[in-house]
């Protein structure tokens, strides 16, 4: 459970200190006040990376060339310190050199937000980015195995492009390297496709009423051991294509409703409980492998469902799990039981205040 | 015209920042030092880096440095086992493998490892006469010590790709090697259980 937050000089907050409570938080506000800042920054504190930006800078506030974020999981102090080009990250006050060390004692986490339609509407990157974000929770050496894969096969791409006859041999060093990570990914994508589908399919059936059946099914571009040869065979297409032509890069999954392809056949309602049985999907599967359930923080959609999903998705939380939304009207509050607290946002620089705390 | 130093000492802040690590402001602090209170101290950095130019010279075998006129103090060491080859990335790492007392044989500095991204390519590091080496010793095992991160192992595969058509056994530093990085940051007891656990590679 995350405690308490403290921001400092992160996006349009110059400081700003908020206590959790250990069910629900629901931030409220207008637009482009600052709340999904909130909610970005505890994600960054626990996960060392944002689902909005992938650009550093984008983090720090205005003005300011460093950025800070503090808070308490689980009775245990972290702190993430960022500028430009350098991280600080520290564990009950003691700097933690390796981000590995800090991700492993750090809390898990699943974002919500409306990107998830993309999920389903999206490019298979955003379904990369879906298995990424959970596989890397579960498994410890996965975030360095993709980050390894994705250096190499840079490399091997500007070989490829870079000569007008191919260097082969230093193509091959960065196949054979590619090869390595991309048997870890494959073998950890696989098995956390297995574990999602029984979990997304209750998800589902809460959200039906037991009228619709949800599936997915792992696309691995090329077999997990089979990299290597997959690479040495199509030679031919990398000499015409200059790129690198099959591998973890290249994956997907593909989801089904009732039997048919959920792109082309669910409606938009279907689509948009697909996508939330994906997101709890994904936090029960973190519960059940690490023993400790996740932090649900939901961009702005959850006051834009109707009732009975709010409660499905509530309901098929696994138990003890904490959650931050924001929202802007609270139209739904008197849905929530006790266990909430609400805070108000205004202008980032603003205190948040709290209005309700039962 | 806004005012800034006199040229010679602009050339000297555009020489210092050339150094790796080293910035636009420290050169700065450096050279108004060099200047001011280290001003006896500069002569004596001219004559070191004069004195580097003359009197140091790279041996053309191992690509460690030697004393200008002087046989190479690892190449020409009799005691030294010549079938093996231990391939490092630059002259620091042989000090390194040296005082884990785990090694005798032949080094060989490659002076980087490759990185398209940054520009290097085998053409830029000691490729060729490694495969010359192999052939001439003759050596029947080279030892891969590079570092763990993607350079480095790209590298290894490569040079593995590179000298086995030469029939000579390619081996690398055991695991429990640090992840991503060089021999760095290594201790020496580490270095000699990696040496002695050395695997072949695949
Ligand atoms: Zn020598």
């Amino acid at each position: 459970m995350l405690s308490e937050i403290e921001v400092r000089d992160f996006r349009c907050f110059a400081h700003q200190r908020l206590e959790l409570h250990p069910q629900m938080t629901v931030l409220v506000g207008r637009n482009a006040q600052g709340k999904t800042s909130l909610l970005e920054a505890a994600c960054v504190l626990l996960r060392l990376q944002s689902p909005r930006t992938s650009v550093r800078t984008d983090l720090i506030r205005f003005d300011s060339s460093t950025l800070m974020v503090e808070g308490r999981w689980n009775g245990v102090s972290l702190r993430c310190g960022m500028s430009d080009s350098r991280r600080r990250l520290a564990i009950d006050g003691t700097i933690c050199g390796k981000s590995s060390d800090y991700l492993e004692r750090s809390g898990l986490v699943v974002w919500m937000d409306h990107s998830d339609m993309n999920l389903l509407r999206g490019t298979s990157e955003h379904r990369r980015r879906y298995l990424d974000f959970a596989a890397s929770q579960i498994e410890p050496g996965y975030l360095e195995a993709l980050q390894g894969y994705q250096r190499a096969l840079r490399s091997r791409n500007y070989i490829l492009k870079r000569d007008a006859t191919v260097q082969w041999r230093q193509v091959d060093a960065y196949g054979q390297l590619m090869a390595g990570f991309h048997q870890t990914l494959v073998l950890h994508r696989e098995q956390l496709v297995r574990a999602l589908k029984p979990k997304m399919g209750e998800v589902m059936s809460r959200l039906s009423f037991a009228t619709e059946e949800v599936g997915i099914e792992y696309l691995p571009a090329c077999s997990a051991e089979g990299l290597m040869d997959a690479l040495t065979r199509h030679r031919a297409e990398e000499e015409r294509s200059r790129t690198t032509y099959t591998g973890a890069h290249r994956d997907d999954f593909a989801l089904s409703i009732n039997g048919r392809n959920a792109e082309a056949f669910a409606s938009e309602g279907q689509q948009r409980s697909i996508s939330i049985a994906l997101k709890i999907g994904q936090a029960r599967v973190l519960d059940e492998a690490r023993s400790m359930a996740p932090l649900l923080l939901v961009d702005d959609v959850f006051g834009e469902l109707d009732p009975s999903r709010r409660r499905a998705l509530l309901s098929g939380l696994p138990l003890g799990t904490q959650s931050i939304f924001t929202t802007t009207h609270l139209d739904w509050a008197g849905e929530l039981g006790e266990g909430c607290q609400i805070v108000a946002v205004e202008k980032g620089e603003a205190r948040a205040k709290i209005l309700k705390r039962v | 015209m806004s005012l800034n130093y006199p040229a010679p000492i602009q050339r000297l802040i555009v020489q210092l920042k050339s150094l790796p690590g080293v910035g636009p402001r420290s050169a700065e602090r450096m050279a108004l030092w060099l200047l001011s209170a280290g001003r006896e101290r500069g002569g004596l950095l001219a004559d070191a880096l004069r004195a580097i130019e003359t009197e140091v010279v790279m041996c053309e075998d191992c690509g460690f440095y030697n004393e200008a006129g002087q046989a190479c103090l690892l190449c020409s060491n009799d005691k030294r086992q010549r079938h093996i080859v231990c391939v490092v990335e630059q002259a620091a790492d042989v000090l390194r493998l040296e005082r884990s007392r785990a090694y005798q044989g032949q080094y060989h500095v490659l002076g980087g490892k490759l990185s398209p991204l940054d520009n290097v390519t085998p053409e830029d590091l000691r490729m060729d006469s490694l495969e010359r080496r192999v052939a001439e010793l003759p050596a029947s095992e080279v030892i891969l010590a590079l570092g763990s991160d993607v350079e480095g192992e790209a590298t290894a595969n490569y040079i593995a790709d590179l000298v086995r058509p030469l029939g000579v056994a390619v081996t690398k530093l055991a695991q429990g090697m640090p992840a991503g990085g060089g021999l760095d940051h290594v201790d020496e007891l580490t270095l000699h259980h990696a040496l002695q656990g050395r695997r072949a590679m695949s």
